[in-house]
């Protein structure tokens, strides 16, 4: 009886792991690995959707590469966002972050708010409120720069501004993001570090330069591989700015070129193709980052990119949630959230890696 | 920055900017449920929210599950291979997405945006790190009272990762609210929008009439609020999920 019933459980519990990961895979597989299979044949193919797909080699490519009038500059524009949110962001966010380092910073819900508005605010709105304050007859940006003197400017229309108009929305959009991973990676380094510094003579900047910045550098390899690959995708903010169906080619982004090509003109084969283009600069960028910031990190550990690429994500779940013991010599995230708000910042690191 | 624009009105328009009005213009609330169905709009969103949600998080929580506790074949290569195509960013896939959808017949309908997104990979890889840290003992325990394997995890391992769980949560529910592109490939018949699309029927944006910058704003405060709502709830349960949690194995 007792065999019987061992027998039996023993069974279960070898094939009840299928059964729980099943679901999850039959989804993956029909909605996600399907139709990225599907998109790198598609981009060989010519279709408009109605007939059967015609073969074409490589002429989506060729035809995307040397023949498209306007796809080089989009993919400048492209990498101008990406570039451009990494180089202002990261710095941006890191001063902020020393300056919010700090036990007895006042105001702490209004910091609070400032650094999750930009998060839990559809782009949607954000980029309407945006194309308010930048507009050119009265809005907002135009009145501050009119008290020193400055003529108002048409910042969304004109081809000069236009860039720097949506660069200001994904400034926005990601500072806060940011700031909250360098806050987090603050805590996590060693005080004792400092206190050798200290002994040593290091004056503050060398404290920075040469114990902050290194400890900070799997934190900072996380963020720019996260806000790159981000802002290579925006779309919204492009979009929505520019009163959707008409985006002046000179502040177009790639995912607004497969949009207009895919969607509004049915080049299905051809919007693929632009599709595995920017797979393959997505790839390519996170891996140059990879490799020069890879001398930075800790050699001894030899673990693979992924483990690497997700480890600041691991060690921030690991440590902020403490289900398996009542321990508390946990380390608080940062002085201005709190124990509290540990748990959101959490969200915010998993929400921003759920954004497909 | 977004508060400033929170009561809009027709003086939007006026120089110098008025940044906070002295009559405030209700009516462009009021218009958005009779000018627009704006009720149906929020209803979608929070539809498809809901069900996305529940299902991630099911799903997510139970395959996570498996892969913290259990020992199967081909359990590292399947595990391994779904975290990296975590890289994979979602423009490559809309277009074989939007012809999948389409050919089972849920192009403009809320099924098509609660169906493709309820398996992403991130989750998993969250779900798995919380439920490897429920202690083995616990585990063991249940299968020698007799529970059964489904049993062991919806009464002992999913009260214990309510923290997990209420993240992911957040973290689904926001992105499926806020989500823009998608909705705006699939759907056609604005009964059907969700509150972003619904937002830019409101400015405007495909027809060439007058934008509508108060009612938008309206709408985008309006839509807000609910998640900052949800957000302050959640940031409360979680206090309970940690003590409750804190169970010495």
């Amino acid at each position: 009886m007792t065999a019987l019933t061992n027998k039996r459980r023993f069974r279960s519990e070898k094939i009840a792991p299928y059964f729980f990961i099943s679901p999850f895979y039959i989804i993956f597989t029909i909605f996600f690995l399907l139709p990225t299979i599907a998109s790198f044949v598609l981009a060989f193919y010519k279709w408009k959707g109605v007939k059967a797909p015609k073969p074409r080699g490589w002429g989506n490519y060729e035809y995307l590469f040397f023949k498209d009038q306007n796809f080089w500059e989009i993919f400048q524009n492209t990498i101008f966002y990406s570039a451009g949110s990494v180089f202002i962001t990261i710095p941006l966010a890191l001063l902020l972050a020393l300056a919010l380092n700090n036990q007895s910073l006042k105001l702490k819900p209004f910091w609070r708010l400032v650094f999750f508005s930009p998060i839990v605010t559809s782009v949607v709105a954000a980029a309407l409120t945006f194309k308010m304050i930048l507009n050119s007859e009265f809005g907002l940006l135009n009145y501050a720069i009119s008290f020193i003197g400055i003529e108002p400017i048409n910042w969304v229309e004109s081809s000069s501004t236009s860039k720097w108009s949506v660069m200001m929305l994904v400034v926005w959009r990601w500072t806060g993001l940011t700031c909250i991973y360098f806050l987090a990676g603050l805590q996590f380094i060693d005080r004792t570090l400092y206190e050798a510094a200290k002994i040593d003579g290091a004056t503050a900047w060398h404290q920075f330069w040469y114990v902050t910045l290194p400890q900070l550098a799997p934190v900072t390899l996380f963020v720019c591989i996260i806000v790159s690959i981000g802002s290579f995708q925006i779309f919204e903010d492009v979009f929505v700015m520019y009163s959707g169906n008409d985006v002046p080619t000179h502040a177009k982004s790639m995912v607004v070129y497969i949009m207009e090509r895919g969607f509004q003109q049915l080049k299905l084969g051809f919007g693929s193709s632009i599709g595995v283009f920017m797979f393959v600069c997505i790839l390519a960028i996170s891996l140059f980052q990879f490799r020069s910031f890879a001398s930075n990190l800790d050699q001894d550990a030899k673990k693979s990119f992924i483990e690497r690429f997700l480890s600041p994500i691991i060690d921030f779940i690991a440590n902020i949630f403490p289900i398996e013991s009542g321990n508390s010599n946990k380390k608080s995230l940062s002085p201005i959230f709190g124990k509290l708000s540990l748990n959101i910042s959490i969200t915010i690191i998993g929400l921003i890696t759920l954004i497909p | 920055m977004l508060t400033s624009s929170v009561k809009s009105t027709a003086e939007i328009m006026a120089w110098p900017p008025i940044i906070w009005s002295k009559n405030p213009n209700w009516e462009n609330v009021t218009n958005l449920f009779t000018q627009y169905p704006a009720n149906l709009w929020i209803y979608n969103s929070f539809i498809v929210a809901i069900a996305v949600t529940i299902l991630t998080v099911f799903l997510c929580t139970l395959a996570g599950y498996a892969f913290a506790k259990y020992d199967f074949k081909g359990k590292k290569k399947l595990f391994i291979f779904m975290v990296a195509t975590a890289m994979i960013p979602f423009p490559i896939i809309m277009i074989p997405l939007y012809v999948l959808v389409g050919r089972m017949g849920m192009n403009d309908t809320l099924l098509g945006l609660i169906i493709p997104f309820v398996a992403p990979a991130i989750g998993i890889f969250m779900m798995r790190q919380f439920i490897t840290s429920v202690p083995d003992e616990l585990i063991q325990a249940a299968r020698a009272d007799g529970a059964g394997e489904f049993r062991i995890f919806w009464q002992i391992v999913v009260p214990l990762v309510w923290p997990g769980i209420a993240t992911l949560s957040i973290i689904t529910y926001v992105n499926s609210w806020n989500s823009f592109l998608w909705p705006l490939i699939i759907l056609r018949d604005d009964l059907n929008y969700t509150i972003p699309l619904g937002m830019t029927e409101v400015f405007a944006l495909s027809v060439g009439q007058e934008p509508q910058y108060g009612q938008a704003m309206a709408f985008a405060t309006l839509t807000t609020i609910p998640i900052i709502f949800i957000f302050s709830f959640v940031q409360k349960y979680y206090i309970a999920g940690l003590s409750a949690g804190a169970v010495k194995g």
